[in-house]
């Protein structure tokens, strides 16, 4: 007889919360890049690694240099990627961007092994900012802090963001070469400096994640985040690729789906976890093909 | 006349060099021929990719799914009987008492592969874009998961061992041979055209009264055969199969073959399949030092660090790929060659 | 001031536009009429930049401005109303005049926007409101209304009376008049043949891609010189 289903408890819920906020942010991440360049980044999860990477190696310097040093490497490194891959694919047909990503997802992947395995192991560990996942106790429920910091962080973040669109001229301009870049251009908005503040936020949100994961899981790899990315990207993809605000609600349903999910299945039976949410995914896909979130004029032809 | 003729070069010319390929399989040493055989197997898979992508202009993810249940399909079915019970102990008995041959089991491979495709295929085939894109990566996904985890079909996370390996020099020129005709026939005829058709205008298509669905479903089901077929020649070259030699890095692989070589032509599919399989083996050569005029020694790692950069590349500098997606002409013909 | 030299726009190897000249003084308002596929909307996208000339020169107060980037050319002071209007259906009235200063050359954004609304009054009366809302006619007004915020020296309009009931035509048209009081030259790609050439202080006749003729505001009248026009080619 296998084991029932665990009863949905406040435990399970705040770990999903915490999961789906920092799926969320990622989601952010490749949905800016997405709103102005129309380009899925798979190597957007390589972003998160080599931030964690950077962590690990400045492991032994104090921690608020460790994690300036991961945003300017992650940053730099988000720049180099749009300059280098992005604008010479810029109108190229999905097939081709999609490959040429998932070129340098696999490259980048390869060369942080190759930097990794140089003292002869894989992994390096994170040291200095793994106290922050001690956990604190509140109404009975184990909080570990750095759950509440993911949830703080990323709803500082999402709402930095929206101000930024909403109520700045340069977020009008985001908000306008997603919609229409042609047009946008005709009035003025200048293409390089949208794409090149989207492609750095970008950069900052991937950061963010990678002190937020590392903390988590000091072990890093070159597959860090591989396993997040695929499914954000999923995530997004079902809520709604084609606004930003629909793509962050898919990557942190997903998110916290994938918590309940794991808290509520017994160990026997989740081992089929996988299997039900892509099947889910491609329920989802079939009768809403546009997103899970979108609605009246469906972008299904713009992707 | 002139239209037959330039058909006939069309298929001659992959064919040639597939054949080509076969021949130098049997002058190497036993060390080298497996890169040959490799690399025409690759040319199986690459084309079965090209057989759906290709000609619909949707981009999937899940093709290997096929792969992997024809590899599967074909490995569990021809395990010596006296060795299946203590290699797979947990196998349904309509499995584990029964074996097949050879040729069989290609069949089989295809056959599994085929219904599979079209199984999955008849709902997902009304989705274009990104969203069919990650439907087929929720096929490779869900395959993937099932696979390894249900160990009364098959290996489940252990590695399947003790497939007869009959896929020699013969045998793989012979399935690559196969494939490329398959394909060309399907591209030539009514289906293949009205498919070609939609990839370039859908709404144009259907106002003639194409059913775009239709189309997308035949040539889903012919790539899914295709590639189950090329599963059970990959498991016979290997010997042996785990699930995750068939899933996201053969994946990524053999979708990049497809591009650099050019996506929409079978010559590029064919192309692309032997230099990116051609370098990948050398790339594994000199990794472990390869004399070369000079000795190149590459530390482990590289491989994929070059085959990647390498690849996108030729991505950015021509985007149609090496062939410009075109079709093999002879040197000198004037018109552009086109499929159908 | 602006001076169109032998463009010469492709499609691949087909050419839509061959060999056109054409030169439009300041304060001029300068129409452009011509049968479906003419190429009058591909003149206009290459001199903005929203199309590769294949070969010709596009200068502005002598500068040539042929290969820059759209917002370049949208900085140098050439506006387009596109062709179908092209607002932002999503933003509000006001969010689309904003845009549309980000061509503008002096920071004067407050400015720009009162010379709209005294244009167009009904975007005042709206600004909040989703531009989507909007009537065809006043989401034509807020079209001019976002090109002139970015002070332009020449405007470019693409079918501006494209849908649009005759009446609603009018207030268009006369609001052209106004602005070219205020110092912009413009540009006029029109299907109504007519009122185009009633309008403008000469109208030159466009098919398959080549000028044919020159017409005056009395010609706007002569039916059979109308016809003939648009039959020659």
């Amino acid at each position: 007889m296998s084991a029932p289903l665990a009863a949905l408890d406040a435990q399970t819920i705040v770990d999903a919360i915490g999961l789906g906020a920092v799926y969320a942010l990622m989601a952010v991440g490749i949905g800016l890049v997405f709103g102005v360049l129309r380009l899925v980044n798979f190597a957007y999860g390589q972003l998160v690694m080599v931030g964690a990477y950077t962590l690990a190696f400045t492991s032994h310097w104090p921690v608020a240099a460790g994690i300036a040093a991961c945003f300017a490497v992650v940053v730099a490194l988000s720049i180099v990627m749009d300059r280098v891959l992005f604008r010479p694919l810029r109108g190229q047909s999905p097939a081709v961007m999609l490959v040429a990503t998932f070129a340098v997802a696999f490259m980048l992947q390869a060369a942080a092994l190759l930097v990794d395995i140089r003292d002869g192991t894989i992994g390096e560990i994170a040291g200095s900012i793994a106290s922050f996942n001690r956990a604190i106790v509140v109404g009975g429920v184990e909080v570990r802090k750095i759950t509440i910091a993911a949830v703080i962080v990323a709803a500082v973040a999402l709402g930095l963001l929206a101000l930024l669109l909403a109520r700045t001229t340069i977020g009008l301009h985001m908000r306008a070469a997603a919609t229409d870049f042609g047009t946008a251009r005709l009035l003025g908005v200048r293409a390089n400096r949208v794409i090149g503040l989207a492609v750095v936020l970008s950069g900052v949100l991937a950061a963010t994640v990678a002190v937020i994961l590392t903390v988590q899981n000091p072990f890093v790899g070159p597959d860090f985040a591989l396993r997040e990315t695929i499914v954000v990207l999923v995530g997004v993809v079902v809520g709604g690729i084609d606004r930003l605000w629909t793509a962050t609600l898919g990557g942190f349903a997903i998110g916290f789906a994938t918590g309940v999910i794991n808290g509520v299945l017994p160990t026997d039976k989740s081992v089929y976890l996988p299997s039900a949410v892509f099947a889910l995914v491609i329920l989802v896909l079939l009768v809403r093909p546009a997103g899970l979130f979108a609605w009246g004029r469906a972008a299904a032809e713009r992707v | 006349m002139r239209r037959s003729l330039d058909a006939l070069v069309q298929v001659l010319g992959p064919a040639a060099l597939v054949v080509a390929v076969g021949f130098g399989a049997t002058r190497v040493g036993r060390a080298t021929e497996i890169y040959f055989l490799d690399a025409l197997v690759s040319v199986a898979i690459v084309v079965a990719l090209y057989v759906f992508i290709g000609n619909s202009g949707v981009l999937s993810f899940g093709q290997l799914s096929f792969v992997a249940v024809g590899a599967f399909a074909a490995g569990v079915t021809t395990i010596p009987l006296d060795s299946k019970t203590n290699v797979l102990p947990q196998l349904v008995p309509v499995l584990r008492d029964h074996t097949i041959g050879n040729v069989p089991s290609l069949l089989l491979g295809a056959a599994v592969g085929g219904v599979f495709a079209f199984l999955v295929g008849m709902p997902l085939m009304r989705l274009s874009g990104l969203a069919a894109g990650i439907a087929t990566f929720a096929v490779l996904e869900i395959t993937h998961n099932v696979l390894r985890e249900w160990n009364k079909i098959g290996p489940g996370a252990t590695t399947l061992s003790l497939v007869p390996e009959t896929t020699g020099p013969l045998q793989a020129t012979i399935g690559a041979l196969v494939a490329i005709a398959a394909a060309f026939a399907y591209q030539r005829s009514r289906l293949g055209r009205q498919l070609r058709a939609t990839r370039e205008d859908p709404a144009a298509a259907r106002g003639v009264g194409v059913n775009v669905h239709r189309q997308r479903l035949w040539s889903f089901t012919l790539s899914g055969a295709l590639a189950g077929f090329a599963g059970g020649m990959l498991v016979h070259e290997l010997g042996s199969i785990t699930i995750e030699q068939v899933y996201l890095e053969l994946t990524f692989l053999t979708l990049a073959m497809l591009v650099v070589g050019g996506v929409s032509s079978l010559w590029g599919a064919v192309v692309g399949a032997l230099a990116v399989s051609g370098l990948n083996s050398f790339l594994i050569e000199a990794e472990q030092g390869v004399d070369v005029g000079v000795t190149l020694d590459l530390p482990t790692g590289t491989r994929l660090i070059i085959l990647g950069g390498l690849m996108a590349l030729v991505l950015i500098l021509r985007p149609s790929g090496l062939t410009g997606g075109r079709e093999f002409r002879l040197p000198g013909r004037r018109r552009l060659a086109e499929a159908g | 001031m602006l001076e169109v030299d032998g463009l010469e726009v492709r499609y691949g190897a087909v050419p839509a536009v061959r060999n056109l000249s054409l030169s439009v003084a300041e304060s001029e308002i300068v129409g452009l009429i011509g049968p479906n596929g003419a190429g009058k909307s591909t003149t206009l996208h290459a001199i903005t930049g929203l199309t590769p000339a294949y070969a010709g020169d596009v200068r502005l107060d002598g500068r040539s401005i042929l290969g820059l980037a759209p917002e370049a050319i949208a900085r140098a002071g050439v506006a387009l109303v596109p062709e179908g209007r092209r607002i932002f259906a999503d933003f509000t009235v006001e969010e689309n005049l904003r845009l549309g200063l980000a061509a503008r050359r002096d920071g004067d954004g407050r400015g720009a926007l009162a010379e709209a609304f005294e244009l167009f009054p009904v975007l005042r009366e709206f600004r909040r409101r989703s531009a989507g809302a909007l009537s065809g006619g006043q989401q034509q007004q807020l079209a001019i209304g976002r090109a002139l915020v970015a002070g332009p020296r020449v405007l470019l309009l693409d079918e501006p009376s494209l849908g649009l009931a005759p009446t609603v035509v009018d207030g268009v048209f006369d609001a052209l008049v106004r602005i070219r009081e205020r110092g912009v030259t413009i540009v006029l790609v029109e299907q109504r043949a007519q009122r185009t050439v009633a309008l403008a202080d000469r109208t030159e006749v466009l098919a398959n891609g080549e000028l044919r003729m020159t017409l005056g505001p009395k010609d706007a009248g002569d039916t059979a010189r109308m016809v003939a026009a648009y039959l020659s080619a």
